[in-house]
C-alpha cells in the first residue's frame, strides 16, 4: 500500500519542482511579453495602451504574488487563461494534445516496431552488410536534423512526386467533422515519418549491441551447441533479452518525440502541441507555458512508469527487482 | 474578350464529361484559397486590434481607406469635425446589420470604441475620453486633445455588437462586413464564407479558406496548386510557377538606421547618408524587391518632396567630414572619429544583409562600422547611443510624429536617438491638432523636410512585398501596404473575381 503513495508523492513533487523551476526560468528571461505581443505594431502603441495590456494580463502584480495566485487557481482545478491566445489553457491544451497525440503515437509505433526489427536483424549479422548498412543509415538519421528531414520530405512525396499533402491535419478548405479517417491519415504519415527519424535510431543501435551481447552469453552458445540455427536463435533465446532495453528506450523516448514533434509540426503546418510551446516560449505566455510544462512533465512521468512496467513483464529478473 | 472566349473554349475541351471541373469555368469558381499567414492568435475581435491591417472580414468600419490613402465612407454616411477638432460627429447607414439579424445601432458603435478604449489589445484608442449616442444614428467622439489622425482609427475598427460581444466573441466573431465566420482551426485555417445579406458590394466568391502554413511549405502548396494566392518573402519569389504569376506590391514597410543625436554628430550622419548606396541595396538584399527610402512614408500622400539625396557617393562623404576638421592620424584609412557600432536584430537576415552592406559602403568614405546582432531586449538598451537598423511603415501619419517629435524620445521604441528640432515639433503638432486633412498633409511634409538637414534617420530601403498569384485570380490594384506583409493584401478582398 507504500508503494503508491510514496509513488504519488513523488509526482507531485516533481510537479511542483516542474512549476517553480519553469516559473523562474520564466521570471529571469529577459522577453518582454507586451514588447513580444505589440511586436512591428510598436510605434502605433502608446505607452499608456502599453499599460492597459499588462493590466489586462495582470502582469501590473509582482511575480510572487502571480505565482501565489496561479498556484491557488491551479489548486482549484483551473489551469488559467492563456494570454496569446485569449482562451482558457485547459481548452488550448486539451485541442493541441488530441492532434499530437494522434501524431506521436504513430511515430512511436512506426520508430518502436522497425527499431527493434532492424535492431536484431543488424545484431544477429554483426559485422556483414546487412548490418553495416542499418548501422550506417541509423547514424545518418541521428544526425540528420528533423526540421531538414522533414523539408526533404516534403519536397520529395510532396511537390515532386505529390502524395502526400503538403500541409495541415486535414484538406484544406474541409470543416473539423467532415475529414474522413482516411483523410486524416493521409495528412498524418509525412508529419510521423519525420517524427519516427528522432525515435528509431536509438531503438536501433540499443537493440543490436543487446542482441549482440546477448547472441555471445552462455544460454545462446548452449542453444546453438544443441544445434539451434541464428534465426531460430534471436526469435525465441535472444528477442526476449534485447526487448528491456528496447522498451525502456521507447517509453523514455516520450520527451524526445515531444521535442521532435515541435519542429514535425512547424514544417507541416499541423497543429499540435509543439505548435503551441514555441509560441508560449517566445511570447512570455507564463500560464500557458506553465500548463503545458505541468501537461508534459506527466506524460512523460506516465512514459517512463509505463516503461518499467514493460519491461518486468518482458523480463522476469526485472520483475523480481520491482518485487523486492 | 476575343481571348478570354478562346480560354474557354479550350478549357471546355477539357471538361466534356459534364462539366465536373466546374470550377475552371467563368463565374463558376466559388472558392478560393490562400496562404498568406496573418493569423490572429488571439482570434478576430476588433477591440483587441484584430483587423487594423487589411480586411477584418467579418465586421465592417465606419470609414474605409481607399486606394489612394484617403477615407471613404462604409458604415457611415458622413462626419463631422467641430469643436477645434476635439469633437467628431459621425453619421450612421440605417441599413446595416450584423449576421444574427440585429441592425447595427449607435449604442454598438459607442460600446465598440469604448470598449477597446479600456480593453489592453493592440488598437490603441487612449486619446478618445468619451463616445456618446446622440441619435438613433448619430455618434459623437470627444477627444480628449485635437487629434487629425482619429480618421484613421474610424477606418480600422470594425464595429462588434454589443449584445454578442462575450467572453468568447473572438472565437466566433459576428459582425456586418462582407463575410462571415465559419470555422477556424487554430495554426491551420480560417473559413469564411460570403455574408449574402452585407449591405455593400457583395463578394464574387463564396467562400474562402485561409491556410497558416510557414513560408516553405506556402511555396509548396501554391506548386501544387493547393492554394490560389501564397505571400513569400522576397528571397523566395525569383522561382517560375506554373500558372501563377509573381506579383511585387508597393508598401510603406521601410527600413533605416536610427542614429543618435548629437551636436558633434552631425557631419557623420550627413557623411553616412550620402556614402551609402540605395540601389545597391535593393539589388543585392531585396534581389530587385524594392525601391531607395528617403523618408520615413515614400509611397503615402503625406510623403515630403526633395527629401532625395545624391547618394553612392564615398567622394562627397569623406569630404563632408574633412570640412567638418576630422582627419585620419593614426593612418589607418578610417577617419578618426568616424566610428558607429550599427546594431540589426539577430534573426533577422534581411536586416543583417543591410548592415552588412551599410559598413562596406561605408568603408570609402572613411566610416568604420561594426554591424552587431543582438536581441530586442540588448538593442532596447543600446539604441539611445548607437546606431540600429529598423523597420516603420504605417499607414496612419501618427507614425510621423512618433519616430521625429522630441517628446517622444525614450517613450519604447519612438524617436530611439532621442531627436529634438522645436521646429520639427512644431510642424508635428500643427499636423496633429488641425481638423483639415489638407493642412495636416502639408504640415506632415514640412516636418519631414526640416528635419531632413538633421539626418536623424538615415532611410535606406522601401521593402515591395511579394506574392504569387494564380493567373486566373484577379485582385484589382493592391493597396500600398504598412509593415507587415501578407494579410494587407486582403484590403480589396471583396473585389476579387476569378476571370478564367
Amino acid at each position: 500500500m507504500l508503494t503508491p503513495l510514496l509513488k504519488l508523492l513523488r509526482v507531485a513533487s516533481l510537479m511542483v519542482a516542474v512549476a517553480l523551476g519553469s516559473f523562474a526560468l520564466m521570471a529571469a528571461s529577459p522577453v518582454d511579453p507586451v514588447q513580444a505581443y505589440v511586436g512591428a505594431d510598436a510605434v502605433n502603441v502608446s505607452p499608456e495602451q502599453r499599460e492597459e495590456i499588462a493590466e489586462r494580463w495582470g502582469l501590473d502584480e509582482p511575480p510572487l504574488q502571480r505565482l501565489a495566485a496561479w498556484a491557488g487557481n491551479i489548486a482549484t482545478g483551473d489551469l488559467g487563461r492563456s494570454q496569446i491566445y485569449n482562451e482558457p489553457v485547459i481548452d488550448v491544451l486539451l485541442d493541441r494534445a488530441a492532434a499530437t497525440a494522434s501524431l506521436m503515437l504513430l511515430a512511436w509505433a512506426f520508430a518502436g516496431v522497425l527499431g527493434f526489427g532492424l535492431g536484431l536483424l543488424a545484431g544477429a549479422t554483426q559485422g556483414r552488410w546487412p548490418d553495416r548498412a542499418l548501422s550506417w543509415w541509423a547514424y545518418l538519421l541521428a544526425s540528420a536534423p528533423t526540421f531538414w528531414v522533414g523539408l526533404l520530405l516534403l519536397y520529395v512525396f510532396s511537390v515532386w512526386l505529390q502524395w502526400t499533402p503538403v500541409c495541415c491535419a486535414a484538406p484544406v478548405g474541409t470543416l473539423p467533422g467532415d475529414a474522413t479517417i482516411l483523410e486524416r491519415l493521409h495528412h498524418l504519415i509525412l508529419p510521423a515519418a519525420t517524427l519516427s527519424v528522432v525515435a528509431i535510431s536509438p531503438v536501433l543501435l540499443h537493440t543490436r549491441q543487446s542482441t549482440i551481447e546477448a547472441l555471445e552469453s552462455d544460454h545462446a552458445t548452449f542453444a546453438r551447441a544443441q544445434g539451434e540455427r541464428t534465426p531460430g536463435l534471436v526469435v525465441r533465446r535472444v528477442a526476449r533479452n534485447a526487448a528491456g532495453p528496447a522498451l525502456m528506450l521507447q517509453f523514455a523516448a516520450f520527451s524526445e518525440l515531444f521535442g521532435g514533434s515541435l519542429l514535425a509540426e512547424q514544417v507541416f503546418t499541423y497543429p499540435g502541441l509543439g505548435e503551441a510551446t514555441t509560441h508560449a516560449a517566445l511570447r512570455q505566455d507564463v500560464p500557458l507555458l506553465l500548463g503545458i510544462a505541468l501537461f508534459t512533465a506527466a506524460f512523460v512521468f506516465v512514459g517512463n512508469a509505463l516503461g518499467n512496467l514493460a519491461h518486468a513483464a518482458a523480463d522476469p529478473r526485472v520483475r523480481e527487482e520491482v518485487a523486492q | 474578350m476575343l481571348g478570354v472566349v478562346g480560354v474557354l473554349a479550350a478549357c471546355g475541351g477539357n471538361t466534356t464529361e459534364g462539366g465536373a471541373q466546374g470550377n475552371g469555368q467563368e463565374g463558376q469558381r466559388t472558392e478560393l484559397r490562400l496562404a498568406i499567414g496573418g493569423e490572429s492568435e488571439e482570434g478576430y475581435d476588433p477591440t483587441l486590434g484584430w483587423g487594423r491591417y487589411g480586411s477584418p472580414l467579418f465586421q465592417s468600419t465606419l470609414l474605409t481607406r481607399e486606394d489612394d490613402l484617403g477615407f471613404g465612407y462604409d458604415l457611415a454616411t458622413s462626419y463631422d469635425v467641430s469643436n477645434g477638432g476635439r469633437t467628431w460627429t459621425v453619421e450612421l447607414r440605417d441599413d446595416a446589420v450584423f449576421t444574427d439579424g440585429e441592425p447595427v445601432t449607435a449604442e454598438d458603435v459607442v460600446y465598440t470604441y469604448t470598449t477597446a478604449a479600456e480593453q489592453g489589445g493592440l488598437t490603441d484608442v487612449t486619446g478618445l475620453d468619451r463616445a456618446e449616442a446622440t441619435g438613433e444614428h448619430t455618434v459623437e467622439f470627444t477627444l480628449d486633445t485635437p487629434r487629425s489622425t482619429f480618421a484613421d482609427r474610424l477606418a480600422t475598427l470594425g464595429i462588434v455588437p454589443e449584445h454578442a460581444h462575450d467572453e468568447d466573441y473572438a472565437l466566433h466573431p459576428i459582425g456586418s462586413g462582407p463575410f462571415t465566420f465559419v470555422d477556424w482551426q487554430r495554426g491551420q485555417q480560417l473559413v469564411v464564407e460570403r455574408n449574402d445579406d452585407y449591405y455593400g458590394d457583395k463578394p464574387s466568391f463564396e467562400r474562402i479558406t485561409f491556410v497558416f502554413t510557414g513560408e516553405d511549405a506556402s511555396l509548396a502548396a501554391m506548386r501544387t496548386g493547393a492554394v490560389d494566392l501564397a505571400g513569400v518573402p522576397s528571397t523566395l519569389a525569383t522561382q517560375e510557377i506554373d500558372g501563377a504569376r509573381v506579383v511585387a506590391v508597393t508598401s510603406v514597410d521601410n527600413r533605416g538606421i536610427s542614429m543618435p543625436y548629437t551636436e558633434d554628430g552631425l557631419p557623420l550622419r550627413r557623411a553616412l547618408n550620402v556614402a551609402v548606396d540605395r540601389e545597391a541595396l535593393v539589388e543585392g538584399v531585396l534581389e530587385g524587391f524594392g525601391t531607395p527610402a528617403y523618408g520615413p512614408a515614400d509611397a503615402t500622400p503625406w510623403a515630403a518632396e526633395g527629401l532625395e539625396v545624391d547618394d553612392a557617393d564615398p567622394d562627397a562623404a569623406r569630404q563632408i567630414l574633412t570640412d567638418a576638421g576630422w582627419r585620419d592620424e593614426d593612418g589607418d584609412g578610417f577617419l578618426d572619429d568616424a566610428q558607429l557600432t550599427l546594431f540589426y536584430p539577430a534573426d533577422d537576415s534581411l536586416r543583417r544583409g543591410l548592415a552588412l552592406n551599410v559598413a562596406d559602403q561605408a568603408k570609402d568614405a572613411g566610416i568604420e562600422i561594426e554591424p552587431k546582432g543582438a536581441s530586442w531586449e540588448v538593442i532596447e538598451e543600446r539604441m539611445h547611443d548607437d546606431a540600429v537598423v529598423f523597420g516603420w511603415g504605417s499607414l496612419d501619419p501618427t507614425e510621423i510624429y512618433n519616430l521625429y517629435h522630441s517628446e517622444e524620445g525614450g517613450q519604447g521604441f519612438n524617436n530611439p536617438g532621442g531627436y529634438a528640432n522645436p521646429q520639427v515639433d512644431e510642424h508635428l503638432d500643427a499636423a496633429v491638432q488641425t481638423a483639415d486633412p489638407d493642412r495636416a498633409r502639408g504640415q506632415w511634409q514640412q516636418a519631414q523636410q526640416a528635419a531632413a538637414e538633421d539626418v536623424p534617420w538615415i532611410w535606406l530601403v522601401n521593402l515591395e512585398h511579394t506574392y504569387y498569384i494564380a493567373d486566373c485570380l484577379d485582385v484589382g490594384t493592391p493597396q500600398v501596404e504598412p509593415h507587415g506583409h501578407g494579410w494587407p493584401i486582403t484590403a480589396g478582398i471583396a473585389d476579387w473575381t476569378w476571370t478564367c
